[in-house]
């Protein structure tokens, strides 16, 4: 008798067990929203499922945790940052296989059906796996982007003395410096003709490859490799497709990545590469939105629709569609196909907007000198600031990057862009 | 809804853009409104006294003297800068409400404490300059001997920042927003009538 006051009211339903908002995907998109819908709606059960066993982290830190300078507990999300709401129901390994868009409930594998309020997508992508390459499925094959990898990759770092690194991006980068504070020696192989080509081009990269050759990374141009072969114990080399065979006991892909969207398959949910939203981050289907790596945006200066896998995107995207999902409109303002800043043996760099100039019409202005190098690159009228990319010294970078959002006419300041003495001071008094 | 029933224990929330502290008993929770820097160019003259106390009050010595030799040297967190042809701006952190850079760092190192001064904890910080990519003013620092970013944290051991309190011609002030508006539009009444007087 005394138990039934605990059970649900006749008929009603266990708050819980229907969220006023379930968010699927735990990582920088789904969190951000599932924050700003606390700071809208307090009172507001939020759900986040996330398929991955850890508790939601910074994931631009695993690689960190793989050469060992941060442990996984220090980089967990929730009470760091502005990740500070209380309140926000956390279940990890739980993936969702199918939605339910007219009962409004998500089945969660292995785990039954959950209902909804209303829900969210924010499930991210995944690294994309080339099908080309032969024997990519064996042991010490990776790709870095959860924190289950870079345990799985740590350990496999202690008997690995060579590890080759397939794709010459940034993700694929910062695993190479990790592996390579550990005392591997690391080879990358790009098929681009250099470097980081998404964030500049081969003309634009010399300080960068100067620095890269500095800290020893061994770096293969133009090429690609054809198959990995292994034995028992894992990989033993890599055969590239100019016939020249490495040994060595690691491989790390960094092809790019791809919109996690295999569960809306067969739903009326409009997919066109990744999930399709409007400027309000809404699906096509009501009390439905989606945010982060998996949805379409837009580029606020050409207008193109985009894909980005940046955290910083993500957030901001998930903080949009948090406001947005609660009744607060809010208008995304899209964001650049390229937009970056990190520091690559101790170069620090900044590329966002249009960075890509070779034979096209833009304005392009570069200084270059020993330690620094700058690309401004205005519309082909001169009055727009399209693009930028800091090598060396990126002081003041956010205020281009807002000149260039705002897709403002430059006027005055012009001169001051590029000879790079902007100061908001111009922006108050200019 | 009544202000008793929103805000019942211990709890420290948001609204309408500003701190509201409210503690134990609801008729005792004061409204607790941030100070912030206000700064009249008109008066300012670059003299740059600002700058120097604020690297001084940053450094480990905590005097002029000390500060000179330190090394790496002690920054400065605001910026006093020039427009053509006779402005001078003092820049600094505003502290943003929906702050860009908070949200934006990839290690969690950005947040609000609740004075509402947005703080960079430099143990988390990992130098990736994210924050710099995306502050519309400019004015994160980068430390390059540490490799970690750094602001205006508002000298959170001294009841005014030390900026505010070494200009000697008061162009930077120290005020809430309410009383700082107040003190606009008593002086441009006073110019007003002054006008008319002369």
């Amino acid at each position: 008798m005394l138990l039934l006051k605990y059970l649900p009211a006749k008929g009603g339903k266990m708050k819980r067990d229907c969220p006023d908002y379930l968010i699927i995907g735990g990582s920088a998109a789904g969190m951000a929203a599932a924050q700003a819908i606390k700071e809208k709606d307090p009172k507001g059960i939020v759900t986040v499922l996330s398929e991955e066993p850890d508790r939601p982290y910074f994931r631009p830190l695993i690689p960190y945790v793989l050469m060992g300078r941060k442990k996984a507990e220090s980089i967990e999300l929730l009470g760091n940052g502005p990740y500070t709401s209380a309140g926000i129901e956390v279940r990890t390994v739980a993936r969702v296989d199918q939605v339910d868009i007219s009962g409004k409930s998500v089945n969660i594998k292995g785990n039954g059906r959950l209902s909804y309020g209303k829900l969210l997508f924010a499930t991210g992508s995944r690294p994309n796996i080339p099908s080309g390459i032969e024997g990519i499925d064996a042991n010490g094959v990776f790709a870095l982007r959860k924190l289950s990898d870079a345990r799985a990759m740590a350990q496999r770092a202690e008997s690995t003395e060579h590890a080759v690194m397939l794709g010459g991006g940034l993700l694929n980068l910062k695993a190479a410096f990790a592996l390579l504070e550990l005392g591997i020696k690391v080879t990358l192989v790009v098929y681009s003709p250099e470097v980081l080509s998404q964030l500049m081009e081969p003309a634009d990269a010399g300080l960068i490859r100067n620095a890269l050759d500095k800290a020893e990374l061994k770096i293969i141009t133009g090429c690609s490799a054809k198959g990995i072969i292994s034995d028992k114990n894992g990989v033993t080399g890599v055969f590239l497709d100019d016939g020249s065979e490495m040994s060595c006991q690691m491989v790390c892909i960094g092809k790019g990545t791809r919109p996690n969207i295999e569960f809306l398959s067969g739903s009326e949910i409009a997919i066109d590469k990744g999930i399709v939203v409007d400027k309000y981050t809404a699906c096509n289907k009501p009390d439905i939105f989606a945010a982060g790596d998996v949805a379409v945006t837009f580029e606020p200066v050409t207008g193109d629709r985009i894909m980005t896998g940046l955290w910083t995107n993500a957030v901001e995207m998930g903080r949009c569609a948090g406001y947005n999902i609660t009744g607060t409109k809010t208008a995304y303002s899209g964001t650049f196909g390229i937009m970056n800043a990190t520091q690559v043996a101790d170069e620090p760099f900044v590329s966002m907007g249009i960075v890509h100039t070779k034979d096209t019409a833009y304005e392009v202005h570069v200084s270059a000198a020993k330690s620094t190098y700058r690309k401004v690159v205005f519309s082909p009228d001169g009055e727009r600031l399209v693009g930028v990319l800091f090598i060396g010294d990126i002081t003041g970078a956010g205020m281009y990057r807002y000149v260039i959002r705002g897709n403002m006419q430059i006027g005055r300041i012009k001169s001051h862009i590029m000879n790079h003495t902007l100061h908001y001071g111009h922006f108050l008094k200019g | 809804m009544s202000a008793e029933k929103a805000w019942d224990s211990d709890t420290v929330c948001r609204h309408q853009g500003r701190w509201i502290i409210a503690q134990l008993n609801i008729k005792e929770y004061a409204m607790y409104e941030p100070k912030e820097i206000f700064v009249n160019t008109s008066r300012c003259t670059a003299c740059k006294t600002c700058e120097i106390s604020c690297a001084v009050a940053h450094s480990r010595s905590g005097d002029l003297y000390g500060a000179l030799s330190e090394k790496p040297a002690p920054k400065r967190r605001l910026y006093v800068e020039w427009v053509s042809p006779d402005e001078n701006v003092p820049i600094l952190c505003r502290h943003c409400e929906d702050a860009p850079c908070m949200h934006a760092c990839i290690s969690g190192a950005i947040s609000r404490n609740k004075e509402s001064v947005v703080i960079t904890d430099s143990d988390k910080c990992i130098g990736c300059w994210t924050c710099v990519m995306v502050c519309p003013y400019g004015v994160i620092g980068r430390h390059l001997e540490t490799h970690k970013s750094y602001r205006c944290d508002r000298c959170p051991d001294r009841e005014t920042p030390a900026c505010v309190s070494s200009c000697p011609t008061k162009a930077l002030v120290y005020r809430t927003v309410e009383t700082f508006s107040k003190d606009v539009r008593r002086d441009a009444a006073s110019k007003i009538l002054a006008g008319e007087g002369g």
